[in-house]
């Protein structure tokens, strides 16, 4: 047990001003100072760029890809290479660590980035090494073009290697699909609905047997699909924006208004509690799912094993996420870093890792594999994902995606889920929804 | 084990005349070395970082790109933008929704709390600060979950009395009141104990005068416990509108699909949540800071007004 006693006679100092209280106040403000000095200079420490070991890779990742076990078997193969993984927190929480850290912090010397983000990262390429100084152009070809052309700059800088991505298909409740007298074999669901106008009469009639909603919403599952299956989005190719003026966009636009007329919507926004809810109780029959989203539905209806399946898309081709790997200028081991990923992110590394945990890979090699072509998944009623999702991906035409990318396809999105909440009116909901992203992106 | 604290403070000889030059000086700074920490932190968080801000509102500035100078552009930019005038009328009346009622409850609490008769009091005294330590982010989940369009349970209570289900996430009241529920919820309990700390201060006696020339508990509660609490009162709106002004994880933690602008037509998207968005989401560091800026003029007239109000209310009770 501790135990304080003070001695009060020696604190009752008949010189109030004695020479050691003096001494004891100079001590004081000396330690006070110097901590303070020390606090500043910590402050503004400059890490000098040329001190690295390359022996060690500070990585930031981010929550729920996994990038651990991959890092792992790397370590395992590497004893001398120190790996620090931080999973920073979601895919934006972590573009926007890495913005503040560019903008004058310390960098990791590798670090993810989700496709979203990455355009404001492209349009700033002096903030990256350019990987073509560690060998990416030699490997470049290994890759979709259409994805790794998303992180090359204007002049030809590589700022990043595509680690996945998402492919697109149809995840569909097969029970639900019985009742409503729809086909439940996946080859036929999908040679039902070839375009989007015919999903959506399929929707019409799952709504008139059953009286219950179709897909989970418009917003989503139709309009963000479709946009994205054409070869000019809101830039042309040249990187002026077109938004307005896109054939692509206007058509995706109205499909997306014309699932909301035809009520075959649930109106639950993707993520949204009631839609996590709502998908085991079967509230919705269709959900727009890349190869990501079937572990979403695994976790949020777990009772529903066995009752879905996959179908291709309408319109055959699709994407939705995926990510990159970077090296910022600053790294201090950018050897070391640049050397786990052309290791880890080479097709039969990709193929390893989609082998155990599903990631889709970029590199088009291994998609005639036949672990790949192999893998069936139980909850979704043996569906061959590995063919499914590479054939969506097969399809897909290059367009530019620009700073103002996921910001305009926001806008476009927000505008329809207002008509779909009934708060907005379809036939002003195009010009509402360009005004809007005037205002957003200034221009 | 007993640890002794006495420092050998030993009689000193006489001071000489230089070494009581050097003392005095030192006497004076010292005190200044002692009260610098604060204002050494409070520089370096919160002037500098103040300072800072007005400066970059006069630029266009991508963090990790290029500052250009724009003069007062991003504050003309701001007057005439529609989602700035937006999230200052979605701020102002979530500040009422959860302040007024709130602060009514407490009050109401504290009186009861502070009855003489009352059992197990120091439970429901301690109960009143559960909602206050529990994450911010777990209230969100949970409200979510209560307030849900279809699997609700509030929802549910309100289609046994025939009301349909409410989405509240989509409509700009429901969002409101959703929010301003979460912020009640979380400082109705820390409001009532500071009332009825400041009514425990008040001598019993003065009720059971009250009670004895025949004050009913309204009386009592109208003219005795409002006037005697009346700084605290001021203290706390002075506190919540700070706080009120400042709303950000609620909204943010609201709309799954579009946080940022907490629904699709930005229904209640708050300042603090605009400037994020703007900073933070697009990389748009010198309109943020300008919205931060406005933010900042915001809450100086609101504690101007509050000072007003609380002098006035100084003066009446002389």
């Amino acid at each position: 047990m501790l135990t304080i006693s003070f001695h009060p006679e020696t604190f009752g100092d008949p010189e109030p001003y004695g020479r050691n209280t003096v001494k004891f106040r100079i001590a004081t403000s000396v330690v006070l100072a110097a901590t303070l000095a020390l606090a500043a200079a910590a402050c503004s420490s400059n890490d000098n760029a040329s001190t690295g070991d390359n022996k060690s890779i500070e990585f930031w990742s981010f929550t729920g890809i996994n990038q651990k076990a991959q890092v792992d078997d790397y370590k395992k193969l590497h004893p001398g290479i120190d790996i620090k993984l931080t999973e920073v927190g979601s895919s934006v929480e972590t573009a926007q660590a890495l913005t503040t850290a560019l903008a004058g912090g310390k960098v990791p010397d590798l670090v993810l980035i989700q496709g979203d983000d990455l355009p404001k990262f492209v349009q700033q390429p002096q903030n990256f090494v350019d990987l073509r100084t560690l060998g990416a152009d030699k490997v470049k070809g290994d890759y979709l073009d259409w994805v790794i052309s998303q992180s090359i700059a204007k002049d030809g800088q590589i700022l990043g290697v595509p680690t996945d991505v998402g492919g697109m298909a149809v995840a569909y409740r097969t029970d639900l699909f019985a009742k409503a007298g729809l086909p439940t074999d996946r080859d036929a669901v999908g040679k039902l609905w070839p375009t989007w106008d015919a999903f959506i009469e399929a929707g019409k009639k799952y709504v008139a047997a059953t009286g219950k909603p179709f897909v989970d919403n418009a917003a989503t599952s139709v309009f963000y699909q479709a946009v994205n299956q054409g070869p000019e989005k809101y830039y042309d190719t040249a990187g002026n924006l077109v938004y307005d003026q896109s054939p692509q966009v206007k058509t995706a636009f109205d499909l997306g208004l014309k699932a909301v007329a035809a009520g075959i919507s649930a109106k639950q926004s993707s993520f949204a509690t009631g839609w996590s809810a709502g998908m085991g109780p079967g509230q919705f029959a269709v959900v727009a799912a890349p190869s990501w989203m079937l572990n979403a539905i695994r976790t949020n209806a777990p009772g529903t094993k066995g009752k879905w399946d996959i179908a291709t898309i309408p319109g055959g081709a699709g994407n939705w996420g995926g990510s990159y790997l970077a090296i910022p200028k600053n790294a201090k081991n950018p050897k070391a870093a640049w050397d786990y990923i052309a290791e880890t992110q080479s097709p039969k590394g990709q193929l390893a890792h989609f082998v155990a945990s599903g990631s889709l890979p970029t590199t088009p090699s291994v998609y005639k594999d036949a672990q790949l072509t192999s893998l069936k998944d139980p909850f979704f009623s043996d569906a061959p994902t590995g063919t499914i999702y590479t054939d969506s991906l097969l399809g897909l035409k290059p367009f530019y995606i620009g700073p103002d990318s996921s910001a305009i396809g926001q806008e476009f999105q927000n505008a329809i889920t207002n008509v779909e909440q009934g708060k907005g009116d379809p036939a002003t909901a195009w010009d509402t929804a360009l005004k809007n992203i005037k205002a957003a992106i200034g221009k | 084990m007993t640890t002794s604290l006495s420092p050998t403070l030993g009689r000193l000889p006489a001071l000489s005349g230089s070494v009581g030059v050097r003392q005095r000086i030192v006497e004076r700074i010292a005190p200044y070395a002692y009260i610098a920490p604060f204002f050494v932190v409070f520089g370096v968080f919160g002037l500098v970082p103040l300072l800072f801000t007005f400066y970059i509102a006069l630029f266009d500035w991508n963090p990790i790109g290029e500052h250009t100078f724009i003069g007062l552009d991003n504050f003309t930019r701001l007057l005439h933008d529609d989602r700035f005038w937006n999230a200052a009328g979605n701020t102002l009346s979530i500040w009422v929704l959860s302040t007024v009622p709130q602060l009514l409850l407490a009050l109401l609490l504290a009186h009861l709390l502070n009855h003489a008769r009352l059992r197990f009091a120091v439970f429901f005294r301690m109960s009143m600060l559960v909602p206050y330590i529990t994450s911010v982010a777990a209230t969100a989940i949970v409200f979510a979950q209560l307030f849900d369009r279809d699997f609700g349970l509030l929802n549910w209570l309100l289609g046994h009395v025939g009301v349909g289900p409410i989405d509240f996430t989509q409509s700009r009241w429901g969002s409101y009141v959703l929010i301003a529920a979460m912020v009640m919820w979380r400082w109705f309990g820390y409001n009532t104990l500071l009332y009825l700390a400041s009514l425990q201060a008040i001598p019993r006696e003065v009720f059971e005068a009250a009670a004895v020339d025949g004050a009913s508990g309204w009386q009592q509660f109208r003219h005795i416990t409002v006037p005697s609490l009346r700084p605290i009162i001021v203290f706390t709106i002075v506190t919540s509108t700070i706080g009120g002004l400042q709303i950000f994880t609620e909204p943010l933690l609201l709309s799954r699909s579009a946080p940022l602008t907490c629904g699709p037509v930005r229904q209640c998207q708050t300042l603090t949540l605009f400037l994020y968005e703007q900073g933070f989401g697009q990389f748009q560091f010198g309109y943020g800071a300008a919205i931060g800026v406005a933010l900042f003029v915001l809450v100086v007239v609101l504690a101007l007004i509050n000072y007003l109000l609380s002098t006035r209310i100084r003066r009446e009770q002389r």
